[in-house]
């Protein structure tokens, strides 16, 4: 038997405390869900400016995800929530959501660009034989067939952003990271409370991972086997 | 092959509007067609009449497919004419869109939409193209299912039933637009012997019903007994054009004879 006043934490303290971080844990999930709403939309313009035959649409997405990808997501928070004070001021939150979501759209452009290509060209002829314009074969007969392939990675992109809006505390938005922080220098159990923040995260991040595995099933109605 | 009863209207160069008199439902018009330095259609001219079942056989690369995929504008050629019913179709796209609907296609490897239902298929084309309204294409798609012997099978999706229900189901989803022509790019070439029957016997039944009908294909029983014209294509070339009967028992051209004694049983 370990006594258990070897640990030098308080660890008892962690369920009393958990729910001091509920207010944090909204933020976070506030600015993820924006964030990647955000990304998933301008995501998919990326992508269809990304395989457009027009010359000048496809170099701009190619240049955006370069930059993006490119470089940190701490650099562009910061781009945005200081580097742009002379011109404009954004707050915290905003700049958050901002900077995570314009970070999100050029993985996510990469993701559908990725499984729009994985579709047969036989279904674009196809869809074009029955007289469909390119948009709305793209619209009516890739598009959901290129969806739910990018489902899987979509979720793990989701779940990325989550933890990755951890970076908003270097802004002061009051999201669990910050939340945690706070706690940590107020009462010194720094384990406690980034064990506490690290629950948060795990909670969240299984939700999605279970909802995420539940669409993907529900997806698989048309087919027989996992082709 | 090339007669000029081409009636132009004159002093506009850049816009010709070109009708044909006694114009053949589908004219196809000295296409040319390169893969790079490849040369794969040469100058090939066709017409078609109304209620005509035109059969192109040849050896795989003869261009024959290509020939069809032109035809539809799913290749561009560069110098080609296409006419449907005496008028040229242009190459820009809301033409092609419309001229599509006209020309239902049917591919080799059925192309149908995994993430729709059987009669989702065939209610695409009338409910997003034509603009139909659901419930009469309904009406319509289920019709069509029942003449190609899939009454029965509405609401599966493709990947639960066979290749030759596949192909029955991509024949009906192609009629559904009200074709003028049909365009049969190897519609068997995918199938497991035992499901060719049930895909030609729908396409006999369409021949009879009046279809007219260009079929690229390699099944000999076919071309003999349902074509009213059999055209043996080689290396981009239409070698030779004949009734079955004549192609068949009769080849005039070496390498006709050459490609059906290949192909057909001996005796």
């Amino acid at each position: 038997m370990i006594p258990l006043n070897i640990i030098p934490w308080d660890l008892s303290v962690i369920p009393s405390r958990f729910f001091l971080f509920s207010e944090a844990a909204w933020y976070t999930l506030q600015i993820t869900t924006l964030a990647v709403l955000f990304g998933l939309i301008f995501g998919l313009i990326v992508a269809l400016g990304r395989l457009s035959s027009n010359k000048i649409l496809s170099s701009l997405s190619r240049a955006y995800i370069f930059l993006i990808r490119g470089t940190p997501l701490l650099v562009q928070l910061f781009i945005i929530y200081y580097g742009l004070t002379s011109i404009v001021t954004i707050d915290p939150i905003p700049s958050a959501v901002i900077a995570l979501g314009v970070h999100n759209a050029a993985y996510i452009a990469e993701i559908f660009r990725g499984s729009i290509q994985s579709i047969h060209y036989g279904q674009m002829e196809a869809a074009r034989s029955l007289g469909m314009s390119k948009g709305k074969a793209m619209w009516r007969i890739i598009l959901p067939q290129a969806f739910k392939r990018a489902v899987p990675s979509l979720g793990n992109q989701l779940i990325i952003a989550l933890k990755d809006s951890s970076l908003a505390s270097t802004i002061a938005v009051p999201e669990l990271m910050l939340r945690g922080r706070q706690m940590g220098s107020s009462t010194f159990m720094y384990m406690e409370m980034f064990i506490i923040v690290g629950i948060w995260y795990l909670l969240m991040t299984s939700v999605l991972s279970y909802s995420i595995r539940a669409i993907e099933k529900k997806l698989q109605v048309s087919d027989r086997d996992n082709n | 092959m090339t007669t000029t009863n081409e009636v132009t209207i004159k002093n506009k160069p850049r816009k010709k509007k070109t009708v044909l008199k006694n114009a053949p439902y589908l004219r196809i018009e000295k296409i040319n067609k390169w893969y790079g330095d490849n040369h794969v259609l040469k100058n090939i001219s066709l017409d078609v009449k109304k209620g005509e079942v035109v059969v192109i056989i040849g050896a795989s690369g003869s261009g024959k497919s290509t020939l069809l995929r032109c035809v539809n504008f799913l290749e561009y050629t560069k110098n080609g004419k296409i006419y449907i019913e005496g008028k040229k179709i242009s190459k820009n796209e809301a033409q092609i869109n419309k001229t599509r609907q006209d020309l239902g296609m049917v591919f080799q490897h059925f192309n149908l939409f995994p993430h729709m239902n059987v009669l989702g298929n065939v209610m695409e084309g009338l409910v997003h193209v034509k603009k139909v309204d659901k419930k009469t294409a309904k009406e319509m798609a289920l019709a069509l299912l029942d003449q190609v012997g899939l009454s029965d099978k509405p609401d599966v999706y493709p990947s639960m039933i066979s290749g030759g229900q596949k192909q029955r189901v991509a024949i009906a989803r192609a009629l559904a637009m009200d074709p003028k022509i049909m365009l049969f790019d190897e519609p068997t070439s995918a199938l497991d012997p035992e499901l060719v029957g049930e895909v030609l016997s729908v396409m006999t039944d369409l021949a009879k019903r009046g279809m007219t009908m260009l079929v690229v294909t390699h099944e000999m029983w076919f071309a003999r007994e349902v074509a009213d014209r059999v055209i043996y294509m080689d290396e981009g070339v239409i070698i030779e054009e004949s009734t079955p009967e004549e192609m068949f028992t009769n080849p005039a051209h070496e390498r006709t004879q050459a490609f059906l004694k290949q192909i057909l049983p001996q005796g």
